[in-house]
C-alpha cells in the first residue's frame, strides 16, 4: 500500500513535512465532424513532499513509487528549503489544524470504473451526430467527453492521513456555422464532480443543441455594439463575474499583494444584493473535495455577506497571517506542484426575479449569454468573454447579436447590480493561475452595467 | 534506457499484440522552476516528466493510451490499452497511413545548450533574483507581484511500425515577472514582460525586469479618451495574439478541411495586405518551437504561409495532407506524450518591416499603442475584444498618456486588409511566433 509506504518515510522527516499521491486516470473520447478524433486513455501517478523547516518551505515530486525514492524526495524537499532559507525574506509559519484521518469518495451512481467505454463512445457519436443534423449552416462539430478519475492521498508528520477519490465527468460541444463566407463558432459545456450519471441529468445533447442553435443563429448575426449598457448577464456566465470580479482579489496571496480587497473586512464592496460565497463542498461542483491538499477540510466560505465583505481564502499559511482559520482552499494540479490558493465553487446566491422580470426595467440594454475565457487583474479590472448578446429594448428580447469581451471594475460593476434572479446554474471553469485547476462557477441571471468591447 | 530504447520496445510489443500501425512518442523532461510571489520566492521545484503515448491503428480505427510510469510492465499494458480503445472505436475511412521513413535534417543550430542543460535550482533562482533586483532598483514605486522562471530540458523519441525513428534533445528557457507600479495610494494595471531563448546567452532576466518596470511606471495616472476609431499600434504580444492566433487557426489544414477556416479555398488569393509575409519555419535556428522533425517524425523544413498578403500554403501533419494525396509540411504537434498529434506551427516568422516602435508612433496623428491585451479571440471568425492594458494614447506623433478602462475590438481578418506598417523590432512570443510591432487601421477604441 502506497500510504504505509509514505507513512514510514515521514518518521524520518525533520520539521512539519507533508507527503501526497495522486493517480490521475484520465479518459478522453472526441468526435469531429461524425469520424471519431481523439479515443485515448492514461495514467499519471506520482508522489510528492513538502518540507516547511525554519519557516522555509522546499519541495520535490516523483513519478517513481519505490520506498528509496519517496525518501528522497523527502530529502530533497528538506535540503532545498534549507538552502533557499537565506535568501527568503519572510519566515513562514503555519495556523494550526487538526490532523484529521479520513476517507472520502465522490458520491456515484455510475462509477466509470465500473462501466464501460463502448456506450460512451456511441453515445457521443449520437450527439454529434444530433448537433450536426441541427441545421444545414453547421459546417463542422466537436463533441468531447472526459472523465478524471483522482486517487490523492495526503499525509502528514502531524499525523493527517486522508485518502480521497474524486470523480469529474465533464463534456463539451463545439460547433461551426458557415453562410455566405461569414463563419461563426459557439460552445457549451457541461460537467460535475460525479458519476456518469451526470449524463443523464445535464445530458450533454442538450448543450450541443444550444451550442448549434446559437453558431446557426449568429452566422448571419452583426457584432453587438461597443460602450456602457445595463445588461442581464445569463446565470450561465454570471460564475464568471464572481470568479473573475471578486474571487481572485479574494485570495489571501493576492490580498496579502494588495488587491482591492485587502482594506475591506468588513465594508461594503457590493450592492447589499449581492451574497457571493467560495463553497468546497457543494454538492457536485467542479472544485468540490471534502480536503484540500493541506489536509484542511474544505467549507462554505461567504466573500461577500448582503454587499459587505467578510472573508478570505486562505492556506495554512496566509490563515497565520492574517490571524484566521484556514479555509481550505489550498489545491495542487497534481502531484507536480505545491498546493497555492485557489476558489473551489464561487457563486452569487440567487433571489427570487424571473429572467422576464429582469428584463421589464431595461429600456436599452443586451441579454449576454455564453462564456468565454476571462481576466482579472488585482486592482478589481476584469474581463470575459461572450458568445451572443441579444438586445433589449424596453423590456423585450429582440435581436441576436455576436457576443463581445466585456470588462469592468469589479467595485463599481457589483455596486451596480439592480436586480438578481432566481434561476441558479453551477457550471464547470478551468482555472489558470501559475498552474491550472477544476472550478466551479455559479450564480442566477442578474442586472448590471458593464463596458462591452464592441464595434461601431 | 534510452527514450528511443523505450520508444522501439513499445513498437515491438505493438506489433506482437496484432495491430496494423503503431506509434510511440516519448519524453524525458527535467524541469527546474522558481516561483515568485508577492515579491518572494514561493517555491522552487525540480521536477522529471517521463511519459510515453501510444497510437494504434487496427482496421482504420484509432486508440491511444499513455503511462508516466516507464517500466516494461506499464508500457504493454498501455499498448494494450490503446489497442482495447481501438477495438471499440469506429473506423475512419479517411485512414490512409502512419508516415513512413524520410531522410531527416540535421537538428537545427542552437535548439539545445549543454551549459543551460545542466544549471540547477541555484542558477534558475540566480535568474529570478537578477530579474527582481533590476525591477526593484528601478524605481521606489514599482512592486514586485508575481514571476515564475523555469528552465527545461528535454528529449524526445519517435518509433513507428513503417520504420520512423527519431530522436532528439533540447533546452529551452522561459521567465516571466508582473509588476505594479503604486503613487499617492494608485496603482497601475498589472505590467507584463517576459524573455524566452533557447540558451542562458540569449537570455535577459535584467531585460524582463527593467522593461516590466518601465511598462508599469508608463500606465501610472491614466486618463479616458472619448470612443473613437483609428489607428492602433500594437506591440509584439499583442499582435501575435490579436493577428497570429486566426492565422495560425486559418492555414491549419484540419480546420480549412473541415469549413472551420475562411480560408478553404483561398490559396493563391489576397487574403492581406501586401506589407504582410509569414512563414512557419521548423528549422529556424534557435527557434523556441525548433526540431528536425515533427510530433509524428516527419521532417521539419520551412512553408512560406502568407507571402506579400497572397494565401501561399497551409500547414499539413500526416492526416490531412494524406487525405489530399500531399505531402506533410512536418506540423504534426503535441503538448506533450499524453497528446495525440495536432497541427500546429513550428515557428511563425512575420518578416520585419524598417521602423522602430518610436517611429511608427511619430507616424500617428491619433491612436494608440498597445502593450498588452487581456480579452478574447475568436480565431474562427477573427472577431477581437478586449481591455488595451499598458495602453498609452498617441497624438500627433507623441505618446501622450496611459489610457483607463479603454477596450479595443475589430476583426483580426479585416485588420490583416487594413496593416498600415510593420515595425523592425521582433521577438518571439508565447505561440511560437516571432513577431514585431504592427500598426493596423479602423480599430475600435471604446470607453465609458
Amino acid at each position: 500500500m502506497i500510504t504505509d509506504l509514505l507513512k514510514e518515510s515521514l518518521k524520518e522527516s525533520r520539521g512539519y513535512s507533508e507527503l501526497r499521491y495522486h493517480k490521475r486516470d484520465t479518459f478522453n473520447v472526441s468526435v469531429k465532424d461524425g469520424k471519431i478524433d481523439v479515443l485515448n486513455s492514461g495514467i499519471i501517478e506520482g508522489a510528492c513532499a513538502r518540507t516547511l523547516i525554519k519557516g522555509s518551505w522546499g519541495f520535490s515530486s516523483t513519478t517513481l513509487l519505490e520506498k528509496d525514492k519517496i525518501n528522497q524526495i523527502l530529502k530533497d524537499s528538506t535540503s532545498l528549503a534549507e538552502a533557499s532559507k537565506p535568501r527568503k525574506k519572510r519566515a513562514v509559519k503555519l495556523a494550526s489544524a487538526k490532523p484529521y484521518v479520513d476517507k472520502y469518495e465522490t458520491p456515484m451512481k455510475t462509477d466509470p470504473r465500473k462501466s464501460g467505454k463502448e456506450e460512451l463512445v456511441r453515445l457521443v457519436i449520437d450527439i454529434d451526430k444530433d448537433v450536426r443534423g441541427f441545421s444545414k449552416k453547421i459546417a463542422s462539430d466537436t463533441v468531447t467527453f472526459n472523465i478524471v478519475d483522482d486517487e490523492l492521498a495526503f499525509l502528514s508528520s502531524e499525523g493527517a492521513e486522508i485518502s480521497q477519490r474524486i470523480v469529474r465527468c465533464y463534456g463539451n460541444v463545439m460547433v461551426i456555422a458557415r453562410e455566405e463566407g461569414n463563419i461563426a463558432s459557439a460552445y457549451e459545456s457541461i460537467g460535475e464532480e460525479s458519476g456518469l450519471e451526470v449524463l443523464k441529468k445535464t445530458p450533454l445533447g442538450n448543450v450541443g443543441k444550444t451550442a448549434a442553435e446559437r453558431a446557426s443563429k449568429l452566422v448571419s448575426a452583426k457584432v453587438a455594439p461597443g460602450g456602457l449598457y445595463h445588461v442581464i448577464l445569463e446565470n450561465r456566465i454570471v460564475g464568471l463575474l464572481a470568479h473573475e470580479a471578486i474571487g481572485h482579489c479574494a485570495e489571501a496571496d493576492l490580498v496579502y499583494s494588495g488587491s482591492f480587497l485587502s482594506d475591506k473586512i468588513g465594508k461594503e464592496v457590493a450592492s447589499e444584493r449581492i451574497t457571493l460565497v467560495d463553497d468546497g463542498r457543494f454538492p457536485g461542483g467542479f472544485g468540490t473535495m471534502k480536503y484540500d491538499d493541506e489536509g484542511v477540510p474544505t467549507q462554505r466560505t461567504v466573500l461577500i455577506d448582503e454587499g459587505v465583505c467578510r472573508s478570505f481564502m486562505h492556506s495554512r499559511e496566509t490563515a497565520q497571517h492574517f490571524d484566521v482559520s484556514p479555509t481550505g482552499n489550498a489545491r495542487a494540479w497534481n502531484f507536480e506542484y505545491d498546493p497555492i490558493i485557489r476558489m473551489r465553487n464561487t457563486f452569487i446566491e440567487a433571489s427570487d426575479y424571473s429572467l422576464e422580470e429582469l428584463a421589464e426595467d431595461i429600456k436599452e440594454g443586451f441579454f449576454l449569454k455564453g462564456g468565454l475565457s476571462g481576466q482579472a487583474d488585482f486592482n478589481g479590472e476584469f474581463m470575459f468573454g461572450t458568445q451572443e448578446a441579444v438586445k433589449i429594448e424596453n423590456g423585450e428580447f429582440t435581436e441576436s447579436l455576436r457576443g463581445v469581451t466585456i470588462s469592468g471594475n469589479a467595485f463599481e460593476v457589483l455596486k451596480n447590480v439592480d436586480a438578481i434572479g432566481e434561476d441558479f446554474v453551477m457550471r464547470t471553469g478551468m482555472c489558470g493561475k501559475e498552474q491550472v485547476n477544476f472550478a466551479g462557477i455559479g450564480g442566477p441571471h442578474l442586472i448590471t452595467k458593464v463596458l462591452m468591447g464592441g464595434m461601431k | 534506457m534510452s527514450v528511443k530504447d523505450l520508444t522501439k520496445l513499445a513498437i515491438k510489443y505493438c506489433e506482437k499484440i496484432g495491430v496494423d500501425e503503431a506509434e510511440a512518442f516519448a519524453q524525458n523532461q527535467h524541469i527546474v522552476e522558481v516561483v515568485l510571489e508577492r515579491a518572494e520566492i514561493q517555491s522552487e521545484r525540480v521536477k522529471t516528466q517521463r511519459g510515453i503515448g501510444i497510437r494504434v491503428i487496427k482496421g482504420k480505427k484509432l486508440g491511444f493510451a499513455y503511462a508516466s510510469t516507464l517500466s516494461h510492465a506499464t508500457i504493454e499494458e498501455a499498448c494494450r490499452n490503446a489497442k482495447s480503445l481501438a477495438d471499440v472505436s469506429v473506423a475512419n475511412p479517411d485512414w490512409v497511413s502512419l508516415p513512413t521513413p524520410a531522410k531527416l535534417p540535421k537538428p537545427p543550430n542552437g535548439i539545445y545548450d549543454e551549459e543551460t542543460a545542466s544549471m540547477g535550482g541555484d542558477e534558475v533562482l540566480n535568474i529570478a533574483m537578477r530579474t527582481y533586483d533590476e525591477a526593484k532598483a528601478y524605481d521606489k514605486r514599482v512592486d514586485i507581484d508575481d514571476g515564475k522562471f523555469s528552465l527545461s530540458s528535454t528529449e524526445v523519441a519517435i518509433s513507428n511500425s513503417h520504420g520512423v525513428e527519431a530522436e532528439e534533445k533540447n533546452t529551452l528557457l522561459e521567465g516571466f515577472l508582473i509588476c505594479v507600479a503604486k503613487e499617492h495610494g494608485e496603482a497601475s494595471s498589472m505590467a507584463f514582460e517576459y524573455d524566452v531563448a533557447r540558451s542562458m546567452r540569449d537570455f535577459s532576466p535584467e531585460r524582463i525586469g527593467r522593461v516590466a518596470a518601465e511598462k508599469a511606471l508608463a500606465s501610472l495616472k491614466p486618463r479616458s479618451v472619448q470612443s473613437f476609431v483609428g489607428k492602433v499600434i500594437l506591440d509584439s504580444d499583442p499582435a501575435s495574439e490579436i493577428l497570429m492566433y486566426p492565422i495560425i487557426s486559418g492555414v491549419n489544414a484540419d480546420n480549412v478541411q473541415r469549413g472551420r477556416s475562411l480560408w478553404a479555398g483561398k490559396l493563391g488569393e489576397e487574403v492581406a495586405s501586401e506589407k504582410l509575409t509569414v512563414s512557419d519555419d521548423g528549422l529556424f535556428p534557435k527557434g523556441i518551437g525548433s526540431s528536425s522533425f515533427d510530433s509524428e517524425g516527419v521532417p521539419c523544413q520551412k512553408t512560406p504561409v502568407i507571402t506579400s498578403g497572397k494565401l501561399k500554403s497551409l500547414l499539413h501533419n500526416t492526416f490531412t495532407a494524406n487525405k489530399e494525396g500531399k505531402k506533410s509540411t512536418g506540423n504534426a504537434y503535441r503538448d506533450g506524450y499524453n497528446m495525440l498529434p495536432l497541427i500546429s506551427i513550428s515557428n511563425v516568422i512575420v518578416e520585419a518591416g524598417d521602423k522602430k516602435l518610436e517611429e511608427m508612433v511619430s507616424d500617428v496623428d491619433k491612436g494608440v499603442v498597445v502593450r498588452r491585451f487581456s480579452g478574447n479571440v475568436r480565431p474562427e471568425s477573427g472577431e477581437f475584444s478586449g481591455i488595451a492594458k499598458q495602453a498609452n494614447y498617441i497624438e500627433k506623433g507623441e505618446v501622450k498618456y496611459p489610457l483607463k478602462e479603454t477596450m479595443i475590438s475589430g476583426n483580426a481578418f479585416q485588420a490583416m486588409k487594413d496593416i498600415i506598417e510593420i515595425g523592425s523590432e521582433t521577438r518571439p512570443t508565447f505561440l511560437r511566433a516571432y513577431v514585431p510591432p504592427i500598426m493596423i487601421d479602423k480599430v475600435n477604441i471604446i470607453s465609458k
